[in-house]
């Protein structure tokens, strides 16, 4: 709870700060708009713009993306664990492919997909799944000997060992590798919108953003960065504060 | 008399650099049921490596064999309490820990899980800890859970590397005499790993010294009547046995 009301004193003094900032006129109000104008853009948005839509639809690409992304991590982690071989292939590639930027692959990927929804999800999954995979692996390599040993112990082998002992002993990892994989997702996600704006099945909140610079609407662009930090904390206090305080510290596995 | 376990000509090298040496050479052991073997060696003698290798978690030459037949690998036979107070699953609540095992061995009845689990927690004076986490309990409670979850499967022998000597010396000698008391009640064939005489000597039914070469120095059976103490005849002479065959074994001396 303390760290709580710390966190709400900071915002409130940022907030404050900002607008002494607009007040004496140190930018050109163009380029700084006022909490006020932002808040106005911010409800416009979702009552006159659709932007609900637009996040919606971003939510649900960034969803499906995910969950690919995270069922290939647990896949291809967990078969590197109980094969040797397999492991020397996957760590390099995920050596290699985590240095490619997302938005690197995306010419490629509109050649191969067109530009639709697939060519989206395609780079939201490779955004995620390599900083998953090297989070997992680190995890499962970083498990105590002495839970393998108990668990091989009491017969338990491949995928069970992998399921029973690697994964909740490694949880913890498990966990931010999701944390990592959310943030790289969105980038992605953002990055993709913006450079080719609509796909024909919808539009998403990088093209939001990138409409209302075009029309040098800068308090549009902070209400759309603000729906993105609104999800992006309910996302971490919510769902992954909710997982961890069920798991990883009730299991005493964490402070 | 059927020997339970037989291990023959059991040499391990660790094969770790050109001049790694044999930690165990050419070590033959018999063990009948029901007996407590401890072994005793000064550190480095390889009795921990010896207790893996019978526990199937190293490559060895030589063979183990349980009931007659050769082991390969780790098995429910052969259930090691290891040093560690961190064996028991953290994400389990202690009454889970000792059922898991039972269930992935064929025990799916949730009563009769239920049941033993509650019987071996009250075998080791652990009764109503049952929805506990690991985190919660003590280093001594810990193993404590650790031996209840060991002896639950019932495997024909269990194997404990040196389970107490992390714990302050008024727990391990509680433990020592629930240990003791286990061992009355329940039919237990164990392979036990110390470097304190004190506990052989309070525990095990035959002493075995090793050598800082990996060799059997000593083999002799533990003839004290019990309940053994400092004040029980023969306990000197023992104890002073047991020493310097621990003590010639130093190259520090």
């Amino acid at each position: 709870m303390k760290q709580a009301r710390i966190q709400l004193v900071f915002v409130a003094s940022f907030l404050l700060l900002w607008q002494i900032t607009y007040k004496f006129g140190i930018f050109p109000q163009i380029m700084f708009p006022s909490i006020g104008d932002i808040s106005n853009s911010f409800l416009e948005g979702f009552i006159e713009d659709g932007l609900l839509a637009y996040t919606l639809y971003s939510l649900s690409l960034i969803f499906k993306g995910m969950l690919i992304g995270i069922v290939l991590a647990f896949a291809f982690s967990s078969l590197a664990i109980i094969s040797e071989t397999f492991y020397s292939i996957y760590n390099f590639m995920v050596s290699v492919c985590d240095l490619i930027p997302g938005v690197a692959l995306l010419p490629l990927a509109i050649l191969w997909f067109g530009i639709n929804e697939t060519t989206v999800i395609f780079i939201v999954v490779h955004s995620i799944i390599w900083p998953m995979s090297r989070n997992i692996i680190d995890g499962f390599n970083s498990v105590n000997n002495v839970y393998i040993e108990s668990g091989k112990n009491y017969g338990l082998t491949g995928i069970n060992l992998v399921k029973d002992v690697y994964l909740p002993a490694s949880f913890n990892n498990v966990l931010s590798g999701l944390k990592v994989g959310w943030a790289r997702a969105w980038r992605g996600l953002i990055s993709v919108e913006m450079i080719f704006g609509t796909t024909s099945s919808g539009a998403g909140i990088g093209w939001y953003i990138f409409m209302k610079r075009t029309n040098i609407d800068t308090a549009g662009v902070f209400a759309a960065l603000l729906v993105i930090i609104i999800i992006g904390i309910i996302i971490e206090y919510l769902i992954f504060g909710t997982i961890e305080k069920h798991t990883v510290k009730k299991w005493g596995m964490v402070r | 008399m059927d020997k339970i376990l037989k291990v023959k000509n059991l040499t391990k090298n660790y094969k770790d650099g050109a001049d790694s040496v044999n930690i165990l050479e050419n070590l033959n052991i018999d063990m009948p049921e029901n007996q407590f073997l401890c072994v005793l060696g000064p550190s480095g003698c390889g009795k921990t490596t010896l207790i893996r290798c019978i526990a199937g978690f190293e490559d060895y030459d030589g063979v183990v064999e349980v009931s007659g037949k050769e082991t390969k690998g780790p098995g429910i036979d052969r259930i090691m309490v290891f040093q560690n107070f961190d064996q028991l699953f953290p994400w389990k609540t202690v009454e889970d820990n000792i059922k898991y095992p039972l269930k992935i061995n064929g025990t799916k009845d949730k009563e009769e899980l239920s049941k033993l689990a509650k019987e071996y927690l009250e075998l080791v004076g652990l009764a109503g800890s049952e929805k506990k986490y690991p985190h919660q309990l003590s280093g001594g409670m810990k193993q404590r859970v650790s031996i209840a979850r060991g002896l639950a499967v019932k495997p024909k022998i269990i194997l404990m590397d040196e389970p107490f000597a992390s714990l302050d010396a008024i727990t391990r000698r509680n433990l020592q005499r629930e240990l003791l008391k286990i061992k009355e009640k329940e039919n237990v064939t164990v392979v036990f790993i110390t470097h304190n005489i004190q506990e052989a000597m309070t525990l095990g039914d035959r002493l075995i010294v090793l050598s800082k070469s990996g060799e059997i120095k000593l083999d002799i059976h533990n003839t004290l009547q019990a309940p053994i103490n400092p004040a029980t005849e023969g306990y000197g002479e023992l104890w002073k046995k047991l020493s310097d065959n621990l003590e010639g074994n130093s190259d520090l001396y």
